[in-house]
């Protein structure tokens, strides 16, 4: 029993295996914003939460569920949290990842020093392996808590591909954009001002393809920084404008906002059956292998 | 000192396909080295003759592979070297295969591309200075492309590279076959981006491990149970269960292994002779970490017997850790 007690306490807080390393970088890589960028961890059963914050105005998570890994050995007490480098991590995580080749690798937490551990673990005679050293979390200076107003918030959808060459057309104007939702005729405008002015309006109506869903009760307009709108779409992967997906905004209380985008995690082909445990394998169809990615993005303050 | 010849078919698919874009992407500037038998191109080879602390290249060509009806006449002992711009030598060779090509003919046996050293006076300049030229005589027309090259180097000069040359040839005592170029040079590109320095360590068991690290991050790949060449040794069975760093340090401390630290430039940039696509590639690591030398092979076409008659190889400047 003292044995087997031992055992358990040497157990690391997760044990997970990955077959899309592409993906998981292409979810990474839509919140690096800036190249020497810190991140937050947070482990737990039902998956793991990468979190980036700019300036006490700009958070971005990345929810990556556990069924989006082959296998998921969850054996941690509470919620570990810690801290990364976001770009050390991206970059090792692209070690492993290399044209016509999809490696199974491995994800540990913690290592004997505490740190974050990948390795590859489909060959018996070639390893990749990356060691990670992990810090203690910051506390988050403000808490990003999500309020709606009303029952139904503001908010509607885009096509990512548009709303990427959108924010990137309104980069030339000024350093602020405003976001306005009206009802009716129903419509979303980008307005930007500064050098020049800019307008680019999305009518309900006109386009129902690229304005995919759309909702608002009465005239809403907030004011946003540009530098943070353009965080939240610059690195949308080049796999979510592919599948033609669409990202969703929605303005909650005080005008916060938030950008929510889809990215495909799953392998496109799974050409070969890994002897991970079926029963935390999840579901293995590459359409619900998805990593959500959400921006909470803080308002510009109205000058009095 | 005379050298004329002409080039074969087989030979400008080689230079103009492979081993110019490979050459030129180690390094704009080399040493090209004639005698009664090689054809040579050298990067680094000597400090005396521009060569620093690079990587060091050498592709060698049997006369035979390259030219047809050489001739080749010095008092250093029918040996010609000067330094020459490779870019402007594939040019002027690319610039005679398309003119041979678009007078009709094909690149095969009617092919007349004639390369001779020869001196001539630039309009302007008060002395001849030596060119490389190329006499392509097509059906319509001839051309003609001096490539501007260094004065022939002197007679001791040319001694000192051969004996530069001759020490390059050493052989490392253990050599591994790597097990996939194309992914080797992958994962080079990326661990780039982790970290400078490049630690590489060979065992004698067959295991080729590479690892950059920093005081934040370790990364590393580790190919097991490759092709051996030189001094070999079984691996102790208790070497499965360890981690790859921890097996190269048994292995070390066993003797049965080294390690070196190699700039990652180098690196990156000795597998751009990827680019002279050979069939096989080893690597080793000299008598007291002196350099990391890496062999390509080149089989005969069709076979898988290796061709003599073409060689190349880099040995990379081993960066002192103090721990050599």
């Amino acid at each position: 029993m003292a044995a087997m007690a031992a055992d358990d306490n040497d157990k690391p807080d997760l044990v997970c295996h990955l077959d899309s390393v592409q993906g998981m970088v292409d979810a990474l890589t839509s919140v690096r914003w800036k190249k020497h960028q810190d991140a937050v961890m947070e482990l737990s059963e039902h998956g793991i939460v990468l979190i980036v914050e700019e300036s006490g105005c700009l958070q971005a998570k990345v929810y990556l569920k556990r069924e989006l890994f082959v296998l998921y050995d969850y054996s941690a007490e509470g919620r570990p949290r810690f801290g990364v480098s976001l770009g050390l991590l991206v970059d090792s995580l692209n070690t492993f990842s290399s044209p016509g080749y999809t490696p199974v690798i491995e994800i540990q937490y913690p290592g004997p020093d505490m740190q974050l551990l990948l390795k590859s673990v489909d060959s018996p005679y070639a390893c990749t392996y990356a060691e990670i050293r992990t810090r203690i979390p910051d506390t988050i200076s403000w808490d990003y808590n999500f309020e709606t107003t009303g029952n139904v918030p503001p908010r509607f959808t885009l096509k990512s591909a548009l709303l990427k060459e959108a924010i990137d057309d309104l980069e030339w104007p000024g350093s602020s954009v405003e976001i306005i939702l009206k009802p009716d005729p129903p419509s979303v405008t980008f307005r930007s001002e500064g050098h020049g002015d800019l307008e680019i309006e999305f009518p309900y109506y006109g386009s129902t393809e690229l304005l995919i869903g759309f909702h608002c009760g009465h005239l809403v307009s907030h004011r946003y920084k540009y530098k943070f709108l353009g965080a939240a779409t610059k690195h949308i992967p080049s796999s979510v404008l592919k599948d033609n997906r669409g990202s969703k905004f929605t303005i909650g209380r005080g005008g916060m906002l938030k950008i929510q985008h889809l990215v495909s995690v799953g392998r496109i082909v799974r050409n070969q059956h890994f002897f991970g445990d079926p029963v935390t394998s999840g579901n293995q169809q590459p359409s619900s292998r998805i990593a959500y990615i959400e921006f909470y993005v803080k308002p510009e303050e109205e000058e009095d | 000192m005379k050298f004329k010849a002409l080039l074969t078919a087989d030979g400008v698919n080689l230079l103009d396909k492979r081993f110019l874009p490979a050459m030129d992407k180690v390094g704009r500037i080399c040493l090209m080295y004639l005698t009664k038998e090689h054809t040579m191109f050298l990067h680094n080879l000597s400090p005396s003759f521009g060569g620093g602390d690079g990587v060091q290249c050498i592709a060698q060509f049997r006369k035979d592979v390259i030219f047809t009806d050489y001739r080749i006449s010095s008092q250093n002992n029918d040996r010609i070297a000067f330094v020459i711009d490779i870019a402007l030598l594939h040019r002027a060779l690319r610039s005679a295969v398309s003119i041979l090509r678009s007078g009709g003919g094909g690149v095969g046996d009617e092919l007349h591309i004639q390369i001779k050293l020869v001196k001539k006076l630039p309009a302007g300049a008060a002395h001849a200075l030596p060119y490389l030229s190329f006499e392509t005589k097509g059906y319509k027309s001839a051309v003609i492309h001096d490539v501007p090259i260094s004065k022939p180097l002197s007679r001791p000069d040319v001694i000192e590279l051969q004996s530069a040359l001759d020490a390059s040839r050493d052989i490392p005592e253990t050599l591994v076959q790597v097990p996939d170029m194309i992914h080797l040079q992958n994962l080079v590109d990326k661990l780039r981006n982790v970290g400078e320095l490049l630690n590489v360590s060979i065992t004698q068991y067959g295991d080729l491990h590479l690892h950059v690290s920093t005081s934040l991050i370790t990364v590393g790949s580790e190919f097991r149970k490759l092709k051996v060449l030189g001094i070999r040794a079984d691996a102790p069975n208790a070497n499965q269960n360890l981690t790859p760093s921890s097996r190269i340090e048994t292995a070390i401390q066993r003797g049965a292994a080294q390690t070196v630290q190699v700039n990652m430039k180098h690196l990156a940039k000795s597998l751009n002779c990827h680019m002279s696509k050979p069939d096989a590639a080893f690597y080793g690591i000299a008598p007291m970490g002196a350099c990391l030398t890496m062999i390509f092979q080149f089989f005969i076409p069709g076979t898988r017997q290796m061709d003599n008659s073409i060689s190349l190889h880099c040995r990379l400047p081993v960066l002192d850790t103090g721990s050599a």
